[in-house]
């Protein structure tokens, strides 16, 4: 006999954190993007004006709110109190899981492989690359957000970061890395929802509201 | 509480600033007594061209601020000034256009700056010394064999590394740049590089580099002072010297090795139209209501915000103008290969095209995007035939059941 039970898969602390990065990742490309190609509002006085002044902070805002929630989630990863999934991260490292995942997502095989870990094999491979990436933002943003401003935390981050603004090649071109690295956040979010989705849809077990209520799905024999 | 901290803090910048003028008046008579006569009356010459002594006094007072000091300094630094053409200075010319030799010395209405740089004890001068061939560079030999570690050493102009640094040859010997170039800077007290080229490379290291030219710095392995810029300001050039003049020391630096009261802040920091760019007013297109109004530049690709410099405070030929002020943004001059990170000159960074026409980081990710929906559909559908079975497999297990 066959039982299907709920079982806690996310903690708490991990929902929060991922829809609070969610909030503002979005938040962080619409702002991005209206400042990286701002359009011109001609009417009215100048000092009567402040558009780009405010949507400037909103994205420094999230910006400074992205970088915390980064480090709450490594800190998780390692020290949470439900499951420190560090080693689910490196899922990838099985070679066999990951043709046969692979095999899967492409249709060829109707059962996925039988892994342990929290993430599949491809799965852990896209979350460490999406942590690369907020990681690659927020440094990069935080040399943006110096350039600026020359007083307490900001201050002290950009004087850390100048070796890396020096090595990769300037202002121009951290600015650059940030804007190309907008677009692979819109690309990881386009297939994120979909494989929530596909997996929700072929497994059935509840993979999109496993987020909102923390509990999966599985078969029990008893 | 806080008022007594407040006074502290007074006390003891007070302190530091008294210390420092021990420093620089224990430096200044150091100097009287080590350099040789000065070659001009800088009073004389002001004089001659017009400078009444309350425009000089004006002067100090300006030079005094820029390098960041208090009022107590104005009477070194106008020391310094007389003991300007008392320094001897060795200027070599390597991979560069002259360009930065004509905007310090060619101008039309001369400030105090400009007849500071005439006054310069030059003891060697491409450009400007009557002498030619062996004539010259016994001149340069004589000048580093009197001042060995003395003499400030300017250059102006980049290195070429390609064919053992055969594109740049020199003199009547057939020297390669690098030789020059090691054999004057290994006696200077001091090597400052004017202008981009000897600074960073500039246009010369611009991809694809064929001569494999580089920076000073890079190509000797020493450290140098950088007065960044193509062409630099003067004033960030003689407050270089006058700082030198009177602490016997240089500047401090950034990480770049440009002097922090000069390149500390960026264009977009100072820049006089930056209110325009925080209302969201911008110039769409050149010549349109927005530029009649000198708004904001950003959209046609100004590099304010990602370039140090003092520009916009500073401004050029006599204070008149500057690039920005003039309707143009800024071409991010001071940075390294800014002819690589800053292009397109006229156009946004994002809008930088990798074929020439549409493939601008933008329209990759928009076509990205349109390809992975794309493909999101594809497989959607043939899960949706793959997977048909699942359900009746289920519902039957049910009915089983």
């Amino acid at each position: 006999m066959e039982k299907i039970t709920s079982v806690k898969e996310w903690s708490v602390a991990i929902r929060i954190n991922h829809w609070a990065m969610a909030l503002s990742i979005f938040i962080l490309i619409v702002t991005g993007f209206y400042i990286a190609t701002p359009f011109t509002i001609a009417q009215g006085e100048t000092v009567n004006k402040f558009f780009m002044g405010n949507v400037r902070f909103v994205h420094l805002l999230f910006g400074v709110i992205l970088l915390f929630l980064f480090i709450w989630r490594v800190y998780l990863a390692f020290f949470s109190r439900f499951h420190a999934d560090w080693k689910d991260f490196l899922a990838w490292t099985n070679i066999k899981n990951f043709i046969h995942q692979i095999k899967f997502y492409l249709l060829i095989t109707k059962e996925g492989p039988d892994y342990k870990t929290l993430y599949g094999p491809l799965q852990s491979l896209a979350y460490l690359g999406l942590l690369f990436m907020v990681l690659v933002i927020c440094i990069t943003g935080l040399i943006l957000m110096g350039a600026g401003y020359h007083k307490g935390f900001t201050y002290v981050a950009a004087t850390i970061l100048t070796p890396v603004e020096n090595l990769l090649g300037g202002l121009a071109m951290v600015r650059y890395i940030h804007h190309i690295f907008t677009w692979f956040f819109i690309l990881f979010i386009v297939v994120h929802i979909y494989m929530a989705f596909w997996y929700d849809a072929v497994l059935k077990k509840g993979t999109v509201s496993s987020m909102i209520s923390g509990n999966i799905f599985k078969k029990v024999k008893e | 509480m806080a008022k007594g901290n407040h006074s502290e803090h007074k006390k003891m910048i007070d302190k530091q600033y008294k210390d420092l003028m021990k420093h620089c008046q224990t430096h200044m008579e150091q100097v009287d007594k080590t350099l040789p006569e000065p070659k001009e009356n800088l009073h004389e010459l002001l004089t001659e061209r017009g400078i009444s002594r309350r425009d000089f006094v004006k002067w100090t007072s300006a030079a005094t601020a820029a390098l960041m000091l208090p009022p107590i300094f104005r009477p070194m630094v106008a020391k310094a000034a007389e003991n300007f053409s008392r320094l001897p200075v060795v200027w070599l010319h390597f991979a560069e256009c002259t360009g930065c030799s004509e905007a310090l010395l060619r101008s039309s209405y001369p400030n105090v700056d400009d007849i500071l740089l005439e006054t310069i004890s030059l003891e060697y001068h491409e450009t400007l010394m009557a002498a030619s061939g062996y004539q010259a560079e016994k001149c340069l030999e004589e000048a580093i064999h009197t001042f060995a570690g003395k003499f400030i050493c300017v250059i102006e102009g980049a290195l070429p590394r390609g064919l053992d640094g055969k594109y740049l040859t020199l003199g009547p010997k057939g020297k390669t740049g690098i030789e020059v170039a090691k054999e004057v800077t290994s006696k200077a007290a001091a090597v400052i590089c004017i202008g981009s080229c000897s600074a960073f490379g500039n246009i010369q290291a611009a991809n694809p580099n064929p001569t494999d030219s580089v920076s000073i710095s890079k190509a000797l392995g020493i450290s140098t002072v950088n007065i960044a810029g193509c062409p630099p300001n003067s004033v960030n050039f003689t407050g270089t010297l006058l700082h030198y003049l009177m602490f016997g020391g240089l500047p401090a630096l950034d990480s770049l090795g440009r002097p922090v009261w000069a390149y500390g802040k960026r264009i977009h920091d100072y820049c006089e139209r930056r209110p325009h760019y925080d209302a969201s007013e911008y110039v769409d297109e050149w010549g349109d209501a927005g530029a009649l109004k000198g708004w904001c530049l950003y959209k046609v690709g100004c590099k304010g915000p990602y370039t140090y410099a003092n520009c916009g405070k500073v401004r050029f030929n006599d204070g008149i103008s500057w690039p920005i002020m003039a309707g143009h943004g800024c071409i991010g001059c001071t940075e390294p290969d800014f002819w690589d990170t800053m292009a397109p000159l006229e156009k946004p960074l994002p809008d930088k095209s990798y074929n020439g026409r549409e493939a601008t980081v933008d329209n990759i990710g928009i076509a990205l995007t349109g390809i992975t929906a794309l493909g999101i559909a594809a497989h959607a559908t043939a899960t949706a035939l793959r997977h048909k079975d699942d359900d009746q497999a289920q519902k039957q297990e049910v009915k089983h059941d």
